[in-house]
């Protein structure tokens, strides 16, 4: 059995079971990493009573670590917990680079504190946008200043989330890589048999019904376009707290036939739900980079969503009608998108999908950036101390505080249980 | 811009003509570019302090009146609570001053309102001040004798915290007090200001000598906490030159009574009085120049209508 090329860890809050963009880039990308002759391990919080090692498809091994999520699938941050854990895995992996995931992932930022402490090469994935104008962005801009400040690259998944990611953390640019989200088209097939444009035009939603994600639009976007076209009809799928908002709507404008409320769907019927429309719907507010379009164009749908954040760079311009996030240009929008209705062919555009989005090939992008990763010349801990000292007149102080202390429990660590001590898993190889 | 762009490696430069980098996600890496190239077009759309209001001296002079007035309004309640304590003020008087600022406040929301009063409403106005009143007289015994177990100087000392809190999370710019039909609530740091004025108020009351003193001090301490704002900003939403003369009036009078009690008060609270107004709307100016505001394409959009729920 050949020696893996590279040792990865991947690192997040965000894994399955839960469902979302962190989580299926995550799980994506190992895959195809495994496939490129690498060993991959995730590791991630305990979700329910799965904790422990686990196996996934493929060889993927995931560590629950058992450490109980206390906010929106968050651990508590408690800086130096998770260090002993995060060290025995580290070793008994024999890892070579340790890959974290999304901004306000709190394991994330302790197991890359603790990576770079142990001296291992380090990469972060940023998964979305930030403002810089309230409270909350404020600090977490400060948090995502001090782990990327020792970072040896970082990765975003859009253009515009490249930007937010250099102006919130101060990296130089040239460390920062753009490498996209992608789909997995063999998932998302358009439908044997199309159901018929001619008669009734069926426009599908599919995103949690939240402030974010523009809940809000819909609510005036969807009684006008019912309005101005008889024969369109609604599909919403997902579930969130302006459900009830939508459903004030529904009964106002007495559109109960005309809009159909499917609740939450899970990622398994997306397909399902995406292939009866023809018109995928997005109004989001903010997002880096939106997978839900990419599924959408690749079932063959036409997309109408606002232009906001990454969204425009995530198709071309031929395959998407961009709207700005008012209700009228919506409307607009979609009455463009009904007028080019006609000329789109589903099964022409899922192959082009194909040709533009692949996991194969986001996975030999992120091996570049390992390889750069590996490149780096290794700091010592004086060094890296002075850049921490850079990120702010108090907070570098305290940065640098945390970090040697970080240091000394590691070096205790090492004296309780000397590194030899560590076992080491074997390598199973899954493949054949 | 120039030390981000610094830091980017360049491309190895292709024999044929590169074709242009285009600011997109697709298609795989962009043939010639490396995934961490940064272009020209780099945070081209980032606009900075796009949103900042150039704010005016004056201005902000005149809208810090609003606090100097409260901080009088406030001044002459402990004022009245100092003198009713020292037996200088009896209950006679006391229960005239109710009555009278009772009447003048009710005149004032009279005469600003724009609707005309119907009977019924004063009829309602009536009752619930009668409730309010009785009430008030029946538990006046129970807050007399509330803290006797307590030392007075701990309730002097719990007292001036809670008036400090009290003025610390005050809702200057409207009233918490609303008057009915309002569309929005008030917000949870100016209730907790208005709890922690009425303790202030149960607390004093309970140090004093009989129980139709204690009556008299919390009428006029509850109508005050609970009422002047709403009074003081029916008068400034009514016209601004009325709210400038009645803040004069109030901290004229605010002063000379301090001075009445001693000098080295007065000069205390002049020098509060000047720092509201005019230092600190300098120092406001001031800081402008500091302000370092970044907006751009990741900034969540803002919905251009109204959501009611």
């Amino acid at each position: 059995m050949a020696e893996p090329k590279l040792r990865v860890l991947m690192v997040s809050d965000f894994f399955f079971p839960n469902f979302g963009g962190v989580e299926n880039h995550i799980y994506y990308l190992s895959q195809c990493l495994l496939n490129l002759g690498h060993k991959v391990v995730v590791m991630t919080h305990a979700y329910g009573n799965r904790t422990g090692v686990r196996y996934m498809t493929g060889g993927l091994k995931v560590y629950y670590v058992p450490w109980r999520p206390f906010a929106m699938q968050n651990t508590f941050p408690t800086v130096y917990g998770t260090l002993p854990i995060v060290r025995t895995i580290l070793k008994r992996e024999r890892i070579t680079v340790v890959h974290g995931h999304q901004a306000f992932s709190t394991l994330c930022h302790e197991a890359l504190m603790h990576a770079r402490t142990m001296g291992y090469r380090v990469v972060f994935t940023d998964h979305s946008l930030y403002g810089f104008a309230d409270v909350g962005s404020i600090h977490m801009n400060k948090v995502l200043q001090f782990t990327l400040a020792d970072i040896d690259q970082a990765i975003c998944v859009s253009h515009t989330s490249k930007e937010n990611t250099v102006l919130r953390s101060g990296l130089s640019p040239g460390k920062v890589f753009m490498i996209p989200n992608a789909v997995d088209t063999a998932m998302f097939k358009p439908a044997d048999v199309r159901p018929s444009s001619d008669d009734v035009i069926t426009i599908v939603v599919i995103s949690r019904l939240v402030y974010r994600k523009g809940a809000d639009l819909l609510v005036e976007v969807i009684p006008e376009v019912c309005r101005l076209y008889p024969n369109v009809r609604f599909v919403v799928g997902g579930d969130g707290p302006k459900h009830v908002r939508l459903e004030e709507m529904r009964e106002k404008h007495s559109l109960q036939d005309r809009v159909e409320m499917l609740g939450a769907v899970p990622h398994s019927r997306v397909r399902s739900v995406l292939v009866t429309g023809h018109i995928f719907l997005n109004s989001s507010l903010t997002e880096a980079f939106c997978i839900a379009i990419l599924e959408a164009a690749s079932c063959g749908l036409l997309t109408v969503s606002t232009r906001v954040g990454g969204v425009p760079e995530v198709l071309p311009d031929d395959m998407v009608v961009l709207a700005e996030p008012d209700p009228d240009d919506m409307v607009r929008a979609i009455e463009k998108a009904i007028s080019i209705l006609p000329s789109i062919n589903p099964e022409e555009m899922h192959n082009r999908m194909k040709k533009l989005y692949s996991w194969q090939d986001v996975a030999k992008r992120t091996e570049i950036v390992y390889d750069r990763a590996l490149k780096c010349s290794n700091r010592n801990l004086l060094e890296r101390l002075s850049r921490f000292l850079s990120c702010g007149a108090w907070a570098g102080k305290v940065f640098c505080m945390v970090m040697i202390i970080d240091y000394l429990l590691w070096r205790l660590l090492q004296f309780l249980q000397p590194d030899d001590d560590v076992e080491e898993a074997p390598d199973i190889n899954f493949c054949n | 811009m120039d030390n981000y762009l610094a830091g980017n490696s360049p491309p190895p430069p292709p024999p044929p003509p590169r074709p242009k980098w285009r600011k997109v996600a697709y298609g795989g890496m962009q043939i010639g570019y490396d995934d961490n190239y940064t272009d020209e077009t780099f945070l081209e759309e980032m606009v900075m302090n796009a949103n900042v209001v150039r704010r005016d001296l004056l201005k902000v002079m005149k809208d810090s009146v609003s606090i100097s007035q409260y901080l009088c309004i406030v001044a002459l309640v402990v004022l009245v609570w100092f003198h009713t304590l020292q037996s200088s003020l009896d209950e006679s008087s006391l229960l005239l001053l109710d009555l009278s600022l009772l009447a003048l406040g009710f005149l004032v929301l009279l005469l600003t309102e724009e609707k005309m009063l119907s009977l019924r409403l004063l009829l309602r106005y009536v009752i619930n001040i009668t409730f309010f009143t009785t009430g008030l007289y029946v538990l006046a015994p129970v807050y007399q004798t509330l803290t006797r177990s307590i030392s007075s100087d701990s309730i002097w000392a719990v007292t001036v915290s809670l008036l400090l809190l009290h003025l610390f999370l005050h809702d200057y710019s409207g009233s918490t007090i609303r008057a009915p039909g309002a569309l929005k609530s008030p917000s949870l740091t100016s209730c907790i200001s208005v709890n922690a004025s009425v303790v202030a108020s149960v607390f004093v009351a309970s140090r004093l000598p009989s129980r139709g003193h204690v009556f008299a001090v919390m009428l006029f301490s509850l109508q005050v906490f609970l009422f002047a704002p709403l009074v003081a900003y029916c008068i400034k939403k009514f016209s601004f030159g009325l709210h400038l003369g009645f803040s004069f009036a109030l901290m004229g009078l605010t002063l000379y009574s301090v001075y009445a009690l001693h000098s080295l008060f007065f000069v205390l609270f002049l020098v509060l009085v000047v720092v509201v107004n005019v230092v600190c709307p300098y120092w406001l100016i001031r800081m402008q120049e500091y302000k370092f505001e970044i907006n751009g394409p990741w900034d969540e959009a803002k919905l251009c209508f109204d959501i009611t729920d």
